[in-house]
Formats: C-alpha cells, structure tokens, sequence
C-alpha cells in the first residue's frame, strides 16, 4: 500500500492571497503542530488515504449521519467529514479558551441583564430599540429563572481567523446551540478509521465536556433526586434531527417531541403507556417561541401548553432558558465591546468581527458609504435572513440594498469581510488542497465559570474563495484536534458506559414512539406482503406455468385487494390482459396509497420516529432499502424481459433482515410488543383478504392448484407444504396450513397466538382481572378458529359460487382482528384530542357568538395520517 | 369615584375539553390615578393550578390551568376600583411641544424614557407606515404643546371613523380599518398608535372599562357593555395621559384601567390553548361597571 506519492503544500490555486494557513508558516514550513500529522498521512500515501476516506464515509452513512434539508420528500444530506483534522496547538488553546469562557461569562450577564434590570438600558450601553424591536426578546420570559448561577448553560460560537493569525468571533449560538453531536460524529469516526494516528498525536477527548453537560443538567434539577432529563425535538423533519438523536442516546435521556409531553399539576409529565412520568429538566431543541402555544406562538404544534408557566412556578428547569434567543441578534454583537466594559472592566480577549448596527444614524452612515467593503446581514436571524456581499454587488443591486436599509435601517447590521484562514484538505485526488474554515465551538455552564469543549467541529467552504460557510449550504466539516502537552490518562467514555452510569434510562418510552413501533411493525409486514404476491404474479404472468390469460384476472384481482389500490385490477375498465402498467403503478408510484413504494416511505418516516430505539444496524439497511427502492423501477422496466422477480427479491430480504433485527436486538419491552402485534395484525388482516380473493370463489377445477400455489408461495409457506403433503395442491391441506397449524409461523392461527400473548402483557391488562376489550375480541377469533370444521370450509354448495362456510370465517376474523388494532389505537394512543388556541376575547364587542372557523388548522393526530395512508383492509 | 366591575367570559366548546392552560389579563392594576381595593376571579371549573403574577409591564396577570373535562369554561372577575385624582386636571395647552418631545427622549433621564422608547417601535398587531404618518400630521405642530395636539388627533378619529361593531373583529388590520372608516375602540386604539408612533411619539395600549350606567344627565358611552380600550402617549416632562378616540375625550373618572402593553396582544384579556374542544368554539362577554356611593 502507500505507493502513490502524497505530499502536503502550502499553496494551491485559487486560494486568497492573503489568507492565512493553519498548516504552513509564511516561507512554506509546516507549522510544528502539523507536522507529527501531515507525516504520518504523507507515510500512508494516497491510496491508503482515498481507502480510509471511503471507510469514514461508511462509518458516517451506517450511522445514520445526515444534515436534512429543505426540499421535498425529506432526502438526508449525508454529513460529510475530511479526513484531514484541523490541528491546534495546546499553547494557542488554552488562549482561546479562555476567550470563550470569557464571551460565555458576558453573554449570561447580558442575558441575565435583558430580563432583569435593564441596567445595560438605562445606562446607554445598549441602544433600547435594539433590544424592544428584536423578536426573540420575549417579554413573556422577564424574571424566569434557573437554579444555579448562570442563566445561560449551552454556548457556541463561531471563530474565523483573519490573515494576521488571530481568531475572531463571526457569530454567537445561544438558542439552541447545535454541532455537539456531528463533532462527536466526527471524533468517533476519525478514531475509528485512524486509530494509531489518534492514539499518538495526543489529542485532548470530548468526553469531558458531556460529563460536564450531563452534571449541569441534572444540577438543573428542581426537584431534587436524580434529574430526569429529556431532550426535546422538533421531529424527524429538523434539520439536525440526526444529531438530536445521537444526543440523546450518547447522554441517555429519551428524545421526545412537544406532543409527548404534557403539563399537570404545575409538573411537566412524559406520557408513557404506563401513564405519566415527570420530567425535570429539558434540553431545549426548539427554538423559544414554539415551546409554549398557550403564551407563545400560539400556532405552534411542537411545544407543550403551560410548559413557560411551569418553568416560572421553577417546577421544571430548560436548557437554555426561553428566551436566550435575544442574544443571537447581530445587533447585540455590535454592543458587547460596551457591555464588557461596562460589566468586566475590560475588553473582550477574544472580539467580535467589528459590527454595525443601522439602527444607530453613526454606523449607519459608515455603512452606506463602505458598502461594498462590508458584509450585510439582517439583524434578527429569523427566516430570510440572507447575507449579502458588498464587494459583489452590481450598481443596481447596491441601490436597492440602500433603498432597503434606508426603509428599515435597524433591520440590518454590517460586518468587515472575513477573509478566513485555509487548512488542507483531502479530497481523493489533489494533495495540496486548501480550503477556508470557520470553528464552531461548544461551552457549558459549569460550576463558577464555563467549560469549553476541547475541540469543535470545523466545518470548510465548498469554494476556496470562502464566502460562505454553513451546514445548510453544504459543507464539508472536519474533526477538530486540540494537541495535549502530555498524554491524557482516561480512554473516551464510550456511548454505552455513559449509558449505564444514569440512573433513569429509556424504561419509559413515550407512548408515540410505541404509536410508531406498532406502524413500524404494520407497514414492514404490508410491504413485505405487497412484494410477495407481485413476485409471485410476476412469475406466474412470465408463462412458466400453463394458466390460460383468461385466468390471470383472479390472480391481479387478488393483488388489488391484498394492496387495497381499487379500482385497480376490480376495475370494469381495466385491461387484464396488458397488467404490467397497472402492476409498474402498484410496485412504484409514491403517492398511491398501498403501493409498495408508499409503504415503504410510511414504513421509513416511522422508523425515522424510532430510530434511537433499533439496534445501530438498523441504518445500514434503512440505507440499502432507500438504495434498493430508488433503482427499483429502472430494475422493474429493464428486467421484465428477463427476471423483474429478482430485483424485488433484494427487497423482500432487506425487509426480512429489519424484521430479525427487531426479533434479536430488541429489548422485550412495550415497544417491542407493540412492533410485534403490529406485525401480527397486519400480517393476519393481509393473509385474510388474500386469502378470501383467491379461496372463496369458486374456480374452475384446473385453475385451482395455481390459486393454492398462489396463496402458499405469498404466504411463505409452499416449501412447508410440499414437505408434509407431497402431493398435489388440495383445499383442506392448504386451509389446514394457512389458518389452523399453529406451528406455521405464517397461519392465521399463529398471528392470534402471539397476539394474546402480547396482548396479556400489556400494562393495562397486567392491572385488571377480567379480560380487556381487545383481549375479548381475539379470544373470539382464537375460538372461531379452532372450532372451524375444515372439510364444511373447503365445500362449495351445489350452485353457489361461494365457498360460504369460510367466507364467514375469514370475513368474521377481519372483522375482530381490525378492531383489536382500533381498540389498542385507542386506548394506548391519544389521537383524537387536536391542540388549539382559545379564540381571544377582543376589547370592545360585547358578544362574538360565532367563531369565524377559528380551529380549522388544527393540525391532524399522526395515527389519523397513518390510517389515512394505509389500506387497513376493513371489511 | 369607586366602582364596582363584573366581567364574565364563558367559553361554550363543541366537543369536550380535556385541559386548558390560561392567561387571563382581568384584574386592575395599580395606577397613579386608581386604586384597586379588591378584586376576586373564579374559574370553573376549578382550575388544577392558578397564579397571580406581575408581567413585564406591571399588569396583573393570572394563570391558570383547567385539568378536569369540561365543555363550558367560566371566568368571572369582580373588582373594585377607587378613582384617586381628576385626570383631566392636566392641562393641555402648556408643557412640552412637539419637537421637544422627540428631542428629549433620547435622554437616558428620566429613567422612564428609555421604558417609553419601547412604545416607539412596531408591535405585533401596529406596524408603523407612511400612510399612519400622513393621516395624523395635520394635527400635529412642531411647536405646538404635544398633548394638545394629541387631543385635537383624538377629536380627527372620534369625527372621521364610525363606531360600528360589526365591522371588525378581533384580527382585523389595521390597514382595513383604515379603509372602511368603521371599527371599535380597539381599532381605534391601535390606529391612533400606530399614527403616533409613525411619527415618533411612544403611545402604548389600554385595556380596562368604563362606567355602564353614568349618572343622569350625562350621556351613555360608547363601549360600556364591554371591556374598553384606549391609548396613552408620554411626554418626557408630563408622563404619560390617556386618550380616548372612541368617546373624543381624555381618560378620566369614568375610565377603569385593567392593564396596558404595546398592543392588544399583550394585554388580551383572556387567551391560552385547550386540548380537545372541537372545531369551533363560542364566546360570550358580559361586563357591568356600576357606581358605588361614597
């Protein structure tokens, strides 16, 4: 290995002239930080590097690692990671560290300050206007207050390094600080694909600062005893929801979402199946302003009502505090210099890039005269706050930035161009690369100051001009090395160790992450069925057996209803004799309810919802099906000649390999007996109305064994069959197997045996002595079951066309087992309650008898949305 | 003057309410110029948990939560209040002018400018507009004393808009009242805000009452058969005083202040959130001020 040349250069086209190089002094030496590292990538050479670069991107996509962006259909941007780190030296470290501690110590009293006294106001340090006109400055928040000293627990901040080598602050993260989660990412990665390189270069470990985290949480606590901490996310549509994941899993609190909790008694409560569950202390991934619908935006659906008012009766304590979002106006950034003044008595060690405000008449005519030299930003960060570059703008443009400043001028800050720092970067194929960086770095409140994570996540423009640097235009990032003087004598603390040492743990799952394992459990068996008997159909419609066309129609009539597309094949109208359109449309379109293409997305955003509570591989095949689905209708058209069954073969294993994952990894919890009995329902509902299409007309006699056949090859069970029976298909030996034999993990009998087993478990039935509802209804199926006369169910009256018998049979059993899923819905899951506004008493009519359609967006319960998209197959 | 306020608010919802979480802004406050001696609130059904706070602004605000199912929510407030001073005592035509307002409000004395430099700013429901700017300018002069010109932009309102009712309803805009030249004191309110601080004058929102039955003799006011809304402006020598467009008049004895804010949005008398409750819900109002003797 290692036979291409590699070595590392100062200069590479296209790089600003004047940047600076973090690896590289002036006269072109490698700085000494860098050197122990360029030398060891130089001694593995290209190729091993390209090798180890391929490896990190596995590693990453394994882990589910992607930063969502906003186009439709929720594609994940995979995270990218740079095999290079940046590399600081421990001298310069310990400067900058204590620069953000020093900015995080300002920023808490300012914080504390705004919702206080006011007294920066008052004594002109601050501009009034500054902080009454900025939207995240939320009256609703004056007084809060969280036990401990600071008021401000999570910090970042973003540094850029000019061309004269000092870092600069480019921006202030104190709503909801995020890059934590991708850093580790990035750490566990690098460490896995470099293990030695690591080990020798002495880099300092991350470990300690969510050791720091998870003390200051649980400090946080109002309660007393041990915190229970959660972590609260907006949903798997976020952004960084990979990372809000990852978070909560590596610190060991559960992931919930607004509507998984609730307020009692002045409490914060988790809902869990076993009723609720207090939560003290919340580790805040939405923004301040959609926590509270009852005093906040009061559209909002991801936060919990009365959850600000329990925060002040200090019941419930949130990291970072509602409001903290004011201190992220660029605005501010303008006045921190004053405010050090005034609070510290000194200037800050570590400044902002200068900034103007146009709120004040000085900067803003500084502004309106240096414009093409100056960066222009909105002063709030709320949506549409574009960044415009003077230097780039054209006359016109420039006019009309004028216009708009002069509309507005507090709307908008100015800041000197950065021109950032260049590190090399490895991109498989130039070695000199160098690319602009920005560092995102973390602090967390501590005992008497801040602790600063040794590290942070680099992230590298995707141009070497380096004007713009963020997650959401898709950047690169890159582990961030800080070098220890001497060894560090503790390993990193792995996810699991961290795990064990909380003492409450996942025991409690929030009753929609089981809503979302039971439709995990539906939806895998509904796909995983749907592409069985399309398989099978396929087989049969490519001739290998003799069945006269005419007879094909029973078969795709069949595939219509197991996959409930009507009209489908049951159409007047539709061609049976040229299917394949119709069966392309069952297998692939994205937006037909039942196809097999939209189970899978339902089965996807499901698992989407659950994911920290399947096994780690559970995203290398999540990954493959989205692969495999996304090729499948090039394989489906292209193949048809040859084996279009094959292609769906891929799937039906991925799909099976989910299953036994959720079989062997999963703690038998209520989740697990939740996933199970979806499972179960869905894979009896479905094996009955196969079952009552191709079984319960009668057929001509020739065409009978090819149904048989049909029904025991979709229901996995031909090879059984032709073991125990060795003869030909018949009616009562195939009823036998598929419904009645109770070793057959596919019969009927089956299904309902593990359901009452599950059922008996459940914690509403582990507290009652008499039979709950839905217990009822699947002893009644059990008993039909096995009462039923087999030889009165395979008869056809003379002159029926029915097989009447096991019609009632199947059609009963339908029936039971559709409302055992309803009763479960109902009783475990709170679906029917919409959250909304009070309609406001307004000043001056007396009387507002009608409300205009006031409730009307109310937003729909998640288990209506998955009903809605499936095909339940009700009788 | 003292007098005694009944204010009921009864939400009917259509399907069954599981919680409510509230935020009621119905107890008077303190001002120099009234007294509140006593004020009650009761909710039914009972509320879980309830609170009274002060907020950002002063105001009294009450919290409370409704854990029992419920499909008819009752809040009723009864209050006194005392009317200590003769507001109007204030005379309009000496004091700061115009121009003098503006200038001294960048003072960082007294302390209450920088307060009032919040009022100056646009609000969730007043956005400041050219169009608010030159419907107001006539009646303001540089040099003229600024309340009486803000008392004269009063009179402009009270003649050139029709108290209608019908016409609006809580979330109109602005821009629409403007155009129909109909509205209730609310929108009067805010338009008359919004005027002045297009202009560069603080004025903030007031949410209180007036009085139901007025002696004889003395004519019945507008909007006294709910809760009432007015304006106040602030000159950085006089303070703040109190307007009211509806009924062309300064603030005086018959005028009840529950609450003030930026808007109607900080100060709303009643909001929050229910879970459960259907698609609509209906909403009845009923307030009574009466005199008391002494």
């Amino acid at each position: 290995m290692g036979t291409q040349e590699l070595t590392f250069k100062p200069a590479a086209d296209g790089v600003s002239q004047s940047a600076y190089h973090e690896a590289f002094t002036a006269k072109g030496a490698v700085r000494e930080h860098w050197q122990y590292l360029l030398q060891s990538l130089q001694g593995l050479g290209g190729e091993e590097l390209a090798m180890r670069r391929l490896a990190v991107d596995r590693i990453l996509r394994d882990g589910g690692a992607t930063y969502n962006d906003y186009s439709p259909g929720l594609v994940a941007r995979p995270w990218g990671l740079d095999p290079i780190p940046l590399v600081l030296s421990s001298e310069e470290w310990s400067r900058i560290e204590s620069g953000i501690r020093e900015r995080a110590e300002l920023l808490d009293l300012v914080l504390r300050d705004l919702y206080g006294p006011r007294s920066l106001l008052r004594h002109g340090v601050i501009p009034p206007e500054l902080v009454f006109g900025n939207d995240a400055f939320l009256r609703e928040c004056q007084g809060l207050s969280l036990p401990g000293e600071q008021q401000l627990i999570l910090y970042a901040t973003d540094l850029v390094r000019t061309p004269d080598g000092e870092l600069r602050v480019m921006s202030d993260r104190t709503q909801t600080p995020s890059g934590t989660g991708y850093t580790l990412v990035n750490r566990q990665a690098m460490s896995r694909v470099f293990p030695s390189l690591f080990r020798d270069s002495h880099v300092h470990r991350l470990s300690m600062y969510f050791n720091k985290l998870r003390l200051k949480l649980n400090q946080l606590n109002p309660n007393g005893d041990v915190a229970r901490v959660a972590v609260l996310t907006p949903g798997a549509y976020n952004e960084t929801y990979f990372e809000h994941v990852f978070l909560a899993n590596y610190l060991g609190y559960p992931l919930v979402q607004g509507r998984d909790l609730t307020v009692r008694d002045g409490y914060v409560w988790l809902k869990t199946l076993d009723g609720l569950s207090r939560i003290d202390v919340i580790l805040r991934r939405v923004d301040d302003t959609y926590c509270d619908p009852a005093e906040l935006y009061s559209d909002s659906q991801l936060g919990v009502p009365g959850l600000l008012e329990a925060a002040r009766r200090g019941n419930v304590s949130i990291a970072n505090p509602l409001g903290s979002g004011v201190l992220e106006s660029r605005g501010i950034a303008r006045y921190l210099p004053a405010a050090a003044k005034h609070f510290l008595g000194r200037e800050l060690s570590l400044p902002t890039t200068r900034t103007w405000w146009c709120g004040d008449p000085q900067d803003c005519a500084f502004v309106r005269d240096k414009l093409d030299q100056l960066v222009i930003k909105t002063t709030s960060r709320g949506p549409g706050s574009g960044i415009v570059f003077g230097a780039t703008l054209s006359r016109a443009e420039r006019d009309s930035m004028l216009a708009r400043i002069n509309a507005n001028p507090a709307a908008f800050v100015a800041q000197d161009y950065l021109d950032p720092s260049v590190s090399p970067v490895w991109d498989g194929s130039t070695p000199g690369r160098q690319m602009p960086l920005v560092l995102r770095s973390f602090a967390v409140a501590g005992d008497s100051s801040y602790v600063v994570m040794p590290g942070g996540l680099t992230r590298v423009g995707k141009s070497t001009d380096g004007i713009e640097i963020s997650n959401r235009l898709g950047s690169l990032s890159k582990d961030t090395w800080i070098l220890a003087s001497e060894p560090e004598k503790r390993p990193e603390v792995d996810a699991s160790e961290v795990r064990e040492a909380s003492a409450w743990v996942g025991m409690e799952l929030p009753s929609r992450v089981v809503d979302n394992l039971f439709w995990v459990g539906r939806y895998t068996e509904r796909a995983e069925a749907s592409l069985r008997l399309l398989r099978s159909v396929l087989t049969v419609l490519k001739g290998e057996q003799l069945v006269a066309p005419a007879n094909h129609a029973l078969l795709l009539r069949a595939i219509t209803h197991l996959t409930g597309t009507y009209p489908g094949f049951l159409d007047p109208r539709a061609d049976l004799d040229a299917p394949m359109p119709e069966l392309l449309s069952i297998a692939l379109d994205p937006n037909r309810p039942g196809s097999i293409n939209h189970s899978l997305q339902a089965l996807m955003q499901a698992v989407d919802q659950v994911k920290d509570f399947m096994s780690a591989d559970t995203q290398r095949i999540l990954n493959d099906l989205r692969d495999e689905m996304s090729d499948l209708p090039e394989h489906l058209q292209r193949d048809y000649s040859a084996a279009p069954e094959e292609a769906l073969d891929r799937l039906v294993s991925l799909l099976l390999a989910l299953a036994g994952l959720a079989q062997e990894s999963m703690v038998r919890g209520q989740g697990w007996h939740f996933l199970d009995m979806g499972r179960r329902i869905e894979r009896g509902l479905l094996s009955l109305s196969l079952l009552r299409s191709l079984l319960v007309p009668r057929s001509e006699p020739y065409l009978e064994p090819l149904l048989l056949e049909t029904a025991l090859i979709s229901m996995e069970t031909l090879m059984t069959y032709r073991r125990r029976y060795q003869r030909n298909f018949n009616i009562g030996d195939t009823l036998d197997l598929l419904l009645l034999e109770s070793a057959n993990p596919r019969s009927l009998l089956f299904q309902l045996q593990k359901l009452e087993m599950h059922l008996s478990s459940l914690p509403d039935s582990v507290s009652r002595d008499r039979p709950g509802e839905e217990q009822r209804l699947c002893l009644e199926a059990l008993s039909l079951l096995q009462l039923a006369d087999l030889t009165k169910l395979a008869a056809t009256a003379e002159g029926e066309f029915l097989r009447k018998d096991l019609d009632q049979l199947l059609s009963r059993s339908q029936l039971l087992l559709a409302r055992i899923a309803t009763t479960l819905t109902d009783r475990y899951f709170d679906h029917s309650l919409g959250q909304h506004p009070m309609r406001p008493d307004d000043n001056g009519s007396p009387d507002n008898p009608e409300s205009q359609n006031q409730n009307q967006n109310q937003t729909q319960g998640q288990g209506q949305r998955q009903s809605q998209g499936g095909s339940d197959n009700e009788p | 003057m003292k007098y005694r306020i009944r204010h009921r608010t009864r939400y009917d919802y259509r399907d069954q309410v599981s919680q409510c979480y509230s935020l009621a802004h119905l107890l008077p406050r303190n001002t120099h110029f009234q007294r509140c001696n006593r004020s009650a609130i009761t909710v039914e059904p009972l509320p879980a948990v309830s609170a009274e706070r002060e907020d950002y602004f002063g105001n009294r605000s009450f919290h409370f939560a409704v854990q029992a199912p419920h499909r008819v929510l009752e809040v009723t407030v009864e209050s006194e209040v005392e009317i200590l001073a003769q507001r109007q005592s204030l005379s309009l035509d000496f004091g700061a002018s115009c121009a003098d307002v503006r200038a001294m409000l960048s003072n960082l004395e007294p302390e209450e400018n920088i307060r009032a430099r919040e009022f100056l700013l646009d609000s969730p429901r007043i956005a400041r507009s050219q169009a608010l700017a030159d419907y107001a300018r006539d009646c303001f002069n540089d040099d003229a004393p600024f309340f009486s010109c803000v008392r004269n932009f009063t009179s402009k309102i009270f003649n050139e808009f029709e108290f209608d009712p019908r016409a609006t309803e809580v979330a109109t805009p602005l821009q629409t009242v403007i155009e129909q030249r109909k509205g209730v004191c609310q929108d009067f309110a805010h338009l008359a805000i919004g005027c002045l601080r297009s202009l560069g004058y603080p004025a903030r929102y007031v949410s209180g009452y007036l009085e139901t039955l007025p002696p004889p003799g003395s004519p019945r006011l507008e909007g006294a058969d709910a809760s009432h809304a007015w304006f106040a402006v602030y000159s950085p020598t006089e303070g703040w005083a109190d307007f009211d467009p509806t009924n062309d008049r300064m603030a005086a004895e018959q005028h009840v202040t529950t609450a003030w804010g930026r808007d109607y949005t900080d100060v709303t008398p009643l909001k929050g959130s229910v879970i459960g409750g259907g698609i609509g819900q209906q909403l009845h109002v009923a307030v009574d001020v009466e005199r008391l003797a002494g």
